[in-house]
């Protein structure tokens, strides 16, 4: 059997990312009988709503194509913008076919935005996943512990299985192969940067957040097998970057499509970042539930939304340019994102301490113009190539 | 690879602009200089650009004689992002910077005049771009603008330079929006101003924008024009006798091949690189731009 064409693959996966009427959700609804849970970024346990036979759904707002009507009486100017077109959703019945929604704690806005939920849509699920900033076993790893246990008999309350602990050994195991796959195509972007377009793996990775596990799997393989096998893909003389900043409200795919092709090679970044917030695989072995609390405790992503000392900032993301070999920083954040801004002016102390090049600039899911970006991209790869070290 | 040792690189260089594409091919000795073996610009007039670059490209290997696996480095500039047998992209101002340097020696700044806007770039001996200034959205100071009055006044595109210079009683005209430029030249052509005086008064008027861009960025010796409209001598002449008429020292140029800086400068850096990436062991397998 021939490989798949990557291209195809992607293609499919950009019509399911830009699908608003989630219609890969509605099927299989109808197919397993299943509840559909939402929930926002940046992390959710989802091996603990499969466990419970539940479809987990990423919704990470509107992006470019979506008009905002009502969403925007709902929040002020200053506000970013992911709870307006979420709340646009919400209202113009796209994400009717969810059975809830999960707010993780990310920032005040969407701790709002959970109430407003509740507020608007009462017959549903609504929770606000409230997760430790203390990583002690003792103290955040009880505190979790009972927040899941509390999810799971709510998820129970609405229809779903009771909680297993074999079935989420089992659902631990099926992330844990999709999370392999994941970090084998990431790393492939990393070593080889022009087989794995950054467009093409972010509309793959979203599509990732509203398949069923199984599937996004096998598409994942196929896609592998795909790059692998196109001899068309070859290098180019491109600036490696690494992307941050971006790991709530995503930049439009136009911004990314518009870096790449302004002369950089993002070879790493924190878009859709569920797929890889832990970063290795949970242990199959022991008791499940603690095994899933540990790996939240000891083995997520370093990010704005999660406790760092001050003294701290910074140096993972310095390893990550290490470790990607990337050449220069980017930081591309939303407007108005508290997390990231905030965080920002240490993570560049620590970025301009290790002498690596940054350029910054901000963006809303909704942008249409990439023109300036464009010209700021160019010219800092330029003086990458050029003028730089490398 | 051209040469194992890398002291002779051939290069190329394509720069796709609003409205022409221009194409250097090139034998690039390193610190040794470089020479020009073919260059050449097309208006693309409504057809693919990334084809007339692809038809262009090809014209110029065949008329340099040489073969496309013998090209080190293949480099895009202006909109030639998506050419795909690209090796690299450089962005314009970086280009225009390299090539003008390569042109001419002593230029402090390219006076970058293209279809739709200027720029005034300041770089280092280096080519190194140190600051730049540019036109803003309005059309009025760019070569587009000229084309759009070539055609009100009936001349083409080349007569416009050689008409200026007879100029005897230039006319005002708006330097703020090219509406108003454009309304002003119908109101001149129904009061019957001679052509030249109609057209010397356009120039002057983008003169005195170039010249604020220039002052902007401290130019104060040399400055090259390159683009499109390095090849207009009225407007060439306009921006001297603007400067004269300031007491400015600055001394305005222009070269043969101004109209090349972008794709010359292009094919520069795609030299440098190449020799950057072999020093450190890299190999691009050409980017595509293999046989």
């Amino acid at each position: 059997m021939s490989a798949a064409d990557p291209k195809t693959l992607a293609e499919r996966s950009e019509e399911i990312y830009r699908d608003y009427e989630f219609t890969t959700v509605r099927r299989w609804k109808e197919r397993t009988g299943g509840l559909a849970i939402g929930y926002m970024p940046i992390y959710v346990p989802r091996e603990l709503l499969h466990a419970q036979g539940c479809l987990p759904v990423g919704i990470l707002g509107g992006g470019d194509d979506l008009e905002i009507i009502r969403g925007d009486a709902f929040y002020q100017s200053y506000i970013c913008h992911i709870p307006r077109s979420t709340i646009e959703l919400g209202l113009n019945g796209s994400l009717d076919c969810l059975d809830g929604m999960l707010f993780p704690a990310i920032c005040d806005v969407i701790r709002n935005l959970s109430g407003i939920w509740k507020l608007k849509f009462p017959d549903k699920l609504s929770r606000y996943l409230d997760v430790p900033q203390v990583f002690e076993p003792e103290l955040g790893g009880m505190f979790y512990r009972h927040e899941l246990e509390e999810l799971a008999s709510e998820l129970e309350r609405r229809g779903a299985k009771p909680l297993e602990p074999e079935a989420l050994r089992e659902s631990i195991r099926v992330f844990n192969e999709n999370r392999a796959l994941v970090r084998e195509v990431y790393d492939l972007r990393i070593r080889e940067p022009w087989k794995v377009p950054s467009a093409e793996l972010y509309v793959l990775m979203r599509a990732g957040l509203v398949l069923p596990v199984e599937e996004f799997t096998a598409m994942l393989r196929e896609y592998l097998d795909g790059v692998r096998a196109d001899e068309d893909r070859k290098p180019m003389d491109q600036a490696r970057i690494l992307l941050t900043g971006s790991f709530c409200e995503q930049p439009p795919l136009g911004l990314i499509k518009t870096l790449e092709r302004a002369g950089c090679y993002i070879v790493d970044d924190d878009l859709v970042q569920i797929h890889r917030w832990l970063l290795h695989d949970i242990p199959e072995d022991g008791d499940p539930m603690d095994r899933l609390v540990q790996a939240f405790l000891d083995d997520s992503m370093e990010s704005p939304t999660r406790y760092i000392d001050e003294r701290g900032k910074g140096k993972e993301l310095v390893e990550r340019v290490e470790g990607s070999r990337a050449e220069g920083v980017i930081f591309c954040a939303p407007s108005f994102c508290d997390p990231a801004l905030l965080d920002q002016p240490m993570v560049v102390k620590a970025v301009e301490k290790a002498g690596i090049p940054w350029t910054a600039f901000k963006y809303a899911e909704n942008n249409g113009q990439f023109q300036v970006i464009r010209e700021q991209a160019g010219t800092f790869a330029d003086s990458i190539k050029l003028w730089s070290g490398v | 690879m051209t040469n194992p040792n890398m002291e002779t690189l051939l290069v190329a260089g394509i720069d796709i602009g609003s409205s022409a594409v221009k194409v250097a091919v090139m034998e690039d000795r390193g610190e040794k200089g470089a020479d020009l073996l073919f260059g050449r610009g097309e208006r693309i007039r409504k057809r693919d650009p990334h084809q007339v670059a692809a038809d262009l490209f090809e014209h110029a290997l065949s008329e340099a004689s040489v073969r496309r696996d013998r090209l080190a480095y293949v480099a895009t500039t202006g909109e030639g992002e998506g050419v795909p047998f690209r090796t690299g992209h450089f962005y314009g101002m970086t280009t225009h910077a390299r090539g003008g340097r390569w042109m001419d020696p002593e230029a402090e700044a390219v006076l970058d005049v293209g279809g739709l806007h200027a720029r005034a770039v300041k770089m280092d001996e280096k080519a190194k771009v140190l600051g730049y200034r540019m036109t803003s959205q309005c059309a009025s100071g760019s070569g587009q603008f000229l084309e759009n009055i070539s055609r009100y006044l009936g001349i083409t595109i080349d007569e416009i330079g050689p008409l200026s210079l007879q100029a005897q009683n230039p006319e005002q005209c708006s330097s703020i929006c090219a509406v108003l430029a454009e309304t002003d030249v119908i109101n001149m052509v129904s009061r019957g101003i001679p052509t030249p005086d109609i057209i010397k008064g356009i120039h002057q008027s983008m003169a005195g924008r170039y010249l604020r861009l220039l002052n902007s960025i401290g130019i104060k010796k040399v400055a090259l024009v390159t683009g499109g409209l390095a090849a207009d001598v009225g407007l060439l002449q306009a921006i001297r006798e603007a400067g004269e008429s300031q007491g400015l020292k600055l001394e305005i140029r222009s070269h043969e091949h101004s109209m090349l800086a972008g794709a010359i400068g292009a094919a520069l850096w795609g030299g440098y690189r190449a020799r950057k990436l072999a020093a450190k062991g890299i190999g691009l397998g050409l980017g595509g731009a293999g046989a």
